[in-house]
């Protein structure tokens, strides 16, 4: 037994040194990955790598042990919804440091070989911390990603009065909200014009600012941060690049991601950007498949090549890439660059598939009432529909993800479209 | 083992009447008895809808609990899973409202319980024999059964008709 591993058993036919699946990281795309291989090959070993120390769990969650609504038992991957297949191993701790592919070895840390017969790396991605803000590694100072990032959080709010976040992203945000409800003051810095600029355009975005103005957080946009002051404590501070200068004892970094590719220096597995899967999940390497943040996919209705950090996609490519593992030839489907559901303070929204139109000539449709608003994005024909933001009443979002996934002709029920009244009778009767 | 049986929908028996949303919701219910149930704060959802599509199409709509289930997968707090029976099921303590099975549902039949901020759907009555629409509907447009057994009724029916039309 390893110091730090789990859940790992040593069976007739799985050894330390020899699985017939290795599948390198233990969120998403990893764990979806190892049980959807266990549906199709019920025997053949399955043993997933994970650096961290915490057993799998709900990434998406972790904003819950900031706010103290859930804790970590609650989290736990292992059992819960589609992950409850058997026999899979699970090494927490064990972090992969090289791999050859043609010997199909990886090389764990402190840890010698391991040979494989198939391998998936599914290593995600981590925060990104822009290296123009400088002292960023005063205590004090997270970019929320890990459970153990979560833990730390919350154990640092306990002497924080004050947060500052910087990003307005949907991971800042929740973060934002956890801390809200911890009781602590918090403000956010978003160098764009308006916050989840990645999911929206900034006049989309009125009703969530609205939500989060009313809910209590503070929002600075059109600045960032240019360093983190600090003392023995830890931060005591943040400079902006306007030249004001805020009091704190948190600082929250939410700036995008970046793939963990590092691993694979040296190997000949292709890179770019993150690591290129093809139609089937593969790598160009033998028997090497890809899936999750770290792989490069496509987007269904451009054909661009893509990265995405959702959990969504993260899973259903990973069960993509079990099936090939698993010899069930299996083409996947792409991918949003953005789907997201959630809700913020309590506003339920949703964004999907192409909804920055600015300076495009698609043809767009917005309503708004007091309460709600929605954009619809149809091609520059108007014959498809490409995308959609619904903020307040995201009543059947998953039709209009359907309809825009599937590059439906739109003729018929281009009005329901646009009136947000389409509903599955109208797919049907044909009678539409 | 017998089969599991699933709610099938015949759209041309149904006459809109919204019998099977009104049993659902009092199935769903606190009290269980209509008089209880329409008294009750939050007031009872129903998990099956009734569609209208012109000029007279009704199209009653209920969870498929799908092979592949879209929700089951995208659930991002293991909120969803499927029980020995083949019914898909949402944990009300698991969920946080995220509403991403929403996002990803294509038949429409996930709910969002505002009050509760939880999502909820069809859960085929566990406490029954047979769903509360079904046994509710009058004209037999939501019938409960056995793929098998309603494809071969199908089937039948079908062979029917063609031997109608042939004139034999």
């Amino acid at each position: 037994m390893h110091p730090g591993s789990c859940c790992w058993q040593k069976g007739d036919n799985v050894t330390e040194e020899k699985s017939k699946y290795i599948i390198v990281g233990g969120s998403a795309a990893g764990m979806a990955a190892a049980h959807t291989i266990r549906l199709h090959d019920w025997k053949g070993p399955v043993t997933v790598l994970s650096e961290e120390p915490d057993t799998p769990y709900f990434r998406p969650l972790i904003p819950f042990l900031v706010s103290g609504k859930k804790c970590a038992e609650d989290m736990v991957l292992a059992g819960c919804g589609p992950y409850t297949g058997r026999d899979i191993f699970v090494r927490t701790g064990a972090r992969v440091e090289s791999v050859n592919t043609a010997e199909k070895t990886v090389s764990v840390q402190g840890n010698g070989g391991m040979a494989y017969e198939k391998i998936l790396f599914a290593t995600g991605s981590r925060p990104y911390i822009p290296p123009e803000i400088k002292g960023t590694d005063a205590a004090g100072v997270f970019a929320l990603r890990t459970l153990a990032h979560a833990k730390n959080m919350a154990k640092r709010v306990e002497i924080s009065d004050h947060a500052v976040m910087l990003g307005g992203g949907l991971l800042n945000l929740k973060g934002a909200f956890a801390l809200l409800e911890r009781g602590l003051k918090v403000t956010l810095v978003v160098y764009s014009p308006e916050v989840l600029s990645q999911l929206m355009e900034p006049e989309d975005a009125f009703l969530i600012r609205k939500a989060l103005d009313t809910a209590g957080l503070t929002i600075k946009t059109g600045c960032s941060a240019t360093h983190i002051i600090a003392d023995s404590t830890g931060v005591t501070g943040v400079a902006l690049d306007s030249g004001d200068e805020m009091s704190c004892q948190m600082v929250c970094i939410g700036k995008g991601v970046r793939p963990n590719v590092e691993f694979l220096d040296g190997s000949n597995v292709r890179i770019d950007g993150g690591i290129v899967a093809d139609r089937y999940t593969a790598c160009n390497a033998p028997d090497t498949f890809a899936a999750g943040d770290v792989a490069v996919t496509f987007e269904p209705v451009s054909g661009d090549r893509i990265m995405t950090a959702l959990w969504t996609n993260a899973v259903e490519m990973g069960r993509c890439a079990g099936r090939n593992m698993a010899g069930v030839k299996t083409a996947y489907s792409g991918t949003f660059g953005i789907l997201n559901a959630t809700q913020v303070a309590d506003e339920p929204f949703v964004s999907m598939g192409l909804v920055h139109t600015t300076n495009h000539d698609f043809e767009v449709y917005r309503h708004a009432t007091e309460t709600t608003y929605r954009k619809v994005v149809f091609n520059p024909g108007g014959t498809r529909l490409i995308g959609a933001i619904f903020i307040g009443d995201i009543t059947n979002a998953g039709l209009y993800r359907y309809v825009i996934r599937e590059k439906m002709p739109v003729m018929n029920i281009k009005r329901y479209i646009i009136d947000h009244t389409l509903h599955y009778g109208h797919f049907v009767t044909g009678k539409n | 083992m017998s089969q599991p049986k699933e709610i099938f929908v015949k759209t041309d028996r149904c006459v809109g009447c919204l019998s099977c949303t009104i049993a659902c919701a009092v199935e769903h219910s606190k009290s269980k008895p209509l008089f209880g149930a329409i008294s009750e704060t939050p007031v009872p959802k129903s998990r099956v809808y009734v569609q209208w599509v012109e000029p007279e199409g009704k199209v009653p709509l209920v969870c498929r609990h799908c092979e592949e289930a879209p929700c089951m997968y995208a659930c991002i707090s293991g909120a969803i899973s499927r029980d020995e029976n083949g019914v898909v099921i949402t944990d009300k303590d698991k969920c946080i409202g995220c509403w991403t099975c929403v996002m990803v549902c294509p038949y429409g039949v996930i709910g969002r319980h505002l009050e509760e901020h939880k999502a909820y759907r069809c859960d085929r009555c566990p406490d029954r024999e047979i769903p509360a629409c079904v046994s509710a509907c009058p004209t037999g447009a939501l019938v409960y059964d056995t793929v098998d057994s309603f494809s071969g009724k199908v089937r039948k029916h079908a062979s029917r008709e063609l031997l109608l039309a042939e004139g034999g």
